[in-house]
């Protein structure tokens, strides 16, 4: 077996030294590829893919490459790049990434629900059956109620089909209507359009029949009795509606829903009543404020910031989680003054002639570029940040290291981006020819 | 004495409350429609577990719109609210010609009940601003409306961007103010 070309040529060798070439006499079999990375990732701790990636550029600019080969070729470097991430990771580590993908699911689904499921299934944390999904709207944990409500009212078969399996997670044996609802209504935002009401009306009924049988003489007398229950509530405590029915149009509105005949007319009265005196709550919300965004960070503490424009230092709680820097004014803050992402940045010990123990935030390679980043103006307004570089002074040697190390834990590459600005590099250049 | 009382107050009152429907398929963009019709209005309100209820006030009309729909099992429960309608809104995703005969059949429904009999009905030829979008005259045969024993209009609009909405919203008031 060859040694690792490419451990011994870190940092001295140029990249065309280790070339893994695509031409024939050359061709790399996916178990060397391993092989080696194997090695690399033993011996350096290092996945080398930015290496990768670099002589892989360099060999398409150069068109060294035969056509054939590259997508295959560049898919499994990728696949078994990631083969061999997993496999140099601790089982702790693994569930902290885990933790981190399924804290980013849960804010993509908040912000639109079918992304954030398709996110979860894509990065195999949930399974694309509709009991799973299901399962995981039930459980809600830091998920917006609203969101689960526009994903559950969805006219599609699967979400339909999603709507069943969320009901069947949900216990109504000897509840009355009014209760059952009540719970139900509980777990999710209900949405307004009446053909979404409809639905999840009609699944409702479905369910609480079978859990009480012979409550009603038909499922359909139910579903429509539960729609109506619904208009009651919109009629009585929505503030845009003047006209409020009295019990005596309530009845009448259901008569005849029952196969036909009449519901007993105490059945209704106490529904009316029910209602009335009690509207249907407001479920609360699990993923609506920044409570979990900031429950469990990977380090905080005071710190303090030069400004970007205005050169002086301030002193400001900062956060670290899920890549991201956030600082505060006060502890109790509940929203942040400022965000600054920490992809594609890098981190290095500086000497500053005013504070000790500081440390850089910086683009590498891009001196005198803006960090993508926000803040809140004193009057409220989000803005772009204006720092081409944070200078930050940690309280004691100690914390800086700490806060260093963790930071830079926290600076992942993220491979695919890399991949994918490759991939961009690549088509322009041929673009080029 | 009702009679004269309900017409006084009706005439002089600077916010005549007038009950409007408003139908559509799935996705035609009731809802977005309802919230930009609302215009520039700040309200606080208190959100209520329901179904989409929104007063707009236009030319000292208080339109109090209702989201209505659902399957023909649920459709008697509507008719106790179809007294005192006024006016019919339709909405159309013109952007979805596949459907546009189950919308027709929709609309024709509404015409059908009885108490909606004479109600002027505004159709809004709704995501105009889209490429594909069936124009309105085309929606107009599609919907079978020349036959309509009432008065109708036909109005091209973008509910993401408001436009077309006053538009119709001045039609309807129009009817309105006619007939009382």
């Amino acid at each position: 077996m060859k040694k690792c070309g490419w451990c011994e040529k870190r940092g001295n060798g140029s990249v065309t030294e280790h070339q893994i070439t695509g031409s024939p006499d050359h061709q790399i079999t996916r178990s060397r590829i391993k092989e080696r990375l194997h090695l690399c990732s033993r011996r350096a701790k290092a996945v080398n893919l930015n290496e990768i990636q670099l002589v892989w550029n360099t060999e398409s600019e150069t068109g060294h490459l035969h056509h054939g080969a590259e997508p295959r070729l560049k898919d499994e470097i990728a696949e078994v790049t990631s083969e061999i991430e997993t496999l140099g990771l601790t089982e702790e580590r693994k569930s902290m990434q885990r933790n981190k993908q399924m804290a980013i699911g849960r804010k993509k689904f908040n912000m639109d629900p079918k992304k954030g499921i398709r996110f979860l299934i894509d990065t195999s944390l949930l399974k694309s059956t509709s009991d799973e999904i299901a399962k995981f709207l039930y459980k809600g944990e830091g998920l917006n109620k609203t969101a689960i409500g526009e994903y559950l009212g969805e006219r599609d078969d699967f979400n339909i089909a999603v709507l069943h399996a969320f009901l069947e997670l949900h216990e109504f044996t000897d509840l009355n209507l009014v209760q059952a609802l009540r719970q139900f209504l509980w777990s999710f935002r209900l949405p307004g359009e009446a053909q979404k009401i409809d639905r999840m009306m009609e699944a409702f009924a479905q369910r609480y029949c079978r859990c009480n049988p012979g409550v009603f003489q038909s499922t359909d007398t139910c579903y429509v009795l539960s729609f109506a229950v619904i208009m009651l509530n919109t009629s009585l405590h929505n503030p845009n509606v003047k006209d409020k029915p009295s019990v005596q149009r309530f009845t009448a509105m259901n008569r005849g829903i029952n196969d036909g005949g009449d519901l007993p007319e105490d059945l209704l009265r106490n529904l009316y009543d029910s209602i009335k005196n009690e509207p249907f709550k407001i479920p609360e919300d699990d993923g609506n404020d920044l409570t979990h965004t900031f429950f469990n960070p990977d380090r905080e503490g005071w710190l303090l910031k030069l400004g970007g424009r205005v050169k002086t230092w301030k002193r400001r709680w900062f956060i670290l989680t899920d890549n991201c820097l956030y600082y505060f004014e006060y502890t109790t803050d509940k929203e942040p003054r400022g965000i600054i992402p920490l992809e594609n940045l890098s981190i290095r010990e500086v000497e500053d002639s005013k504070k000790p123990n500081c440390f850089e935030l910086f683009i590498p390679d891009h001196k005198d570029q803006v960090i993508k980043a926000c803040k809140t103006e004193a009057d409220g307004r989000v803005v772009e940040g204006n720092h081409t570089f944070y200078r930050i002074s940690a309280p004691t040697a100690e914390e800086k290291d700490e806060w260093i190390s963790s930071i830079k834990a926290a600076i992942s590459r993220d491979p695919f981006y890399e991949m994918l600005a490759s991939r961009k590099k690549k088509v322009s250049s041929l673009k080029a020819l | 004495m009702g009679v004269v009382f309900s017409y006084v107050f009706s005439r002089f009152t600077s916010n005549t409350p007038v009950r409007i429907l408003m139908v559509g398929l799935d996705g035609a963009g009731k809802t977005t429609l309802l919230y930009k019709l609302k215009l520039s209005e700040v309200v606080t309100t208190i959100p209520t577990i329901g179904f989409n209820v929104e007063t707009v006030e236009y030319k000292n009309i208080s339109f109090t719109v209702w989201d209505v729909g659902g399957q023909t099992i649920i459709r008697p429960l509507w008719r106790h609210y179809y007294n005192n309608v006024q006016g019919l809104i339709f909405v159309i995703d013109s952007n979805d010609p596949q459907r546009l005969k189950e919308a027709a059949n929709e609309l024709h429904t509404m015409f059908e009940e009885e108490q909606l009999r004479d109600v002027p009905s505004l159709v809004f030829a709704n995501k105009q601003d889209l490429p594909r979008a069936v124009p309105p005259s085309d929606i107009t045969d599609a919907l079978k409306l020349s036959g309509a024993s009432r008065p109708w209009s036909v109005q091209a609009s973008c509910a993401v961007s408001g436009s077309g909405l006053v538009e119709g919203l001045d039609w309807l008031s129009d009817q309105i103010l006619k007939r009382n």
